[in-house]
């Protein structure tokens, strides 16, 4: 009673960077979302079926999150051993990513909200 | 003995040394050292961090192309014993002094057009200064 409250709840945030960084919180690397961004596989993870075992029942996938740090292709292994001396390097290419897959999907959504 | 080249700052991995990891992909990441796999963690691009290979070679600080580099590549195919290979091996084997010693003192090398880009505005200003004096004249 009658305790600041402010004082409460001050380091929450406060967590070594081991524990943000632990692999049971590991978020996709880029050239995941790379390769889902690819026409064949993002149609796929986009109009999944109904699946309730899934989060949102597998109706709701992010596609694209750091997309401004995928302007280029993303680094692989092989460039890692080019850039050491085994072959020649090749400069890193622009990645086109198309952009208008998800706002497609969204805009159909609410359409058939909308006459549902 | 098969040395690996690290994912992260492309140095090679000795035996015994750095780590690997599995991503759930089942795809292998191998890193010579904790300094490399803690910059992997937290996402950094290894094009734009300045001590690695990558970034060495992309902002033109190094030498990318040379007959020296096709020298060592990764060969996943077991060949068959034949005499004439053999032989030729050994042949080429002698010629592997020099050209390890090149490989050796590679960085000592700069690249022809690590200053480039600075040397063409140079060029492109002094363009400039001419063609105003020719508007002025005429």
């Amino acid at each position: 009673m009658g305790k600041p409250q402010a004082r409460k709840k001050q380091h929450k945030g406060d967590r070594p960077l081991k524990e943000k960084y632990r692999t049971k919180r590991k978020t996709k690397d880029l050239d995941q979302i790379f390769e889902d961004t690819k026409p064949e596989n993002a149609d796929k993870l986009l109009k999944q079926e109904v699946d309730y075992d899934k989060v949102g029942n597998g109706q709701f996938y992010c596609l694209y999150c750091a997309l401004k740090r995928l302007q280029m292709e993303p680094y692989t292994q092989a460039e890692a051993e080019r850039a050491a001396g085994m072959g020649s390097f090749v400069a890193p290419r622009k990645a086109n990513i198309p952009t208008n897959l998800t706002s497609e999907k969204m805009d159909n959504d609410e359409e058939s909200s909308m006459t549902g | 003995m098969r040395l690996e080249k690290c994912y992260f700052c492309s140095s090679t991995i000795y035996p015994g040394h750095g780590v690997q990891f599995v991503r759930n992909d089942c795809k292998l990441f191998r890193f010579c050292r904790s300094k490399c796999h803690a910059a992997f963690k937290k996402k950094r691009n290894p094009r734009k961090v300045k001590w690695t290979k990558a970034f060495r070679k992309a902002a033109g600080k190094e030498l990318t192309v040379d007959p020296s580099f096709e020298f060592e590549k990764r060969r996943h195919v077991p060949i068959k014993y034949d005499r004439q290979l053999w032989k030729n091996t050994g042949k080429e084997l002698r010629k592997m002094a020099d050209i390890k010693e090149v490989e050796k003192n590679i960085h000592l090398i700069r690249a022809p057009n690590a200053k480039a880009p600075r040397l063409e505005k140079k060029l492109a200003q002094v363009v400039k200064i001419e063609e105003d004096e020719d508007m002025e004249e005429t």
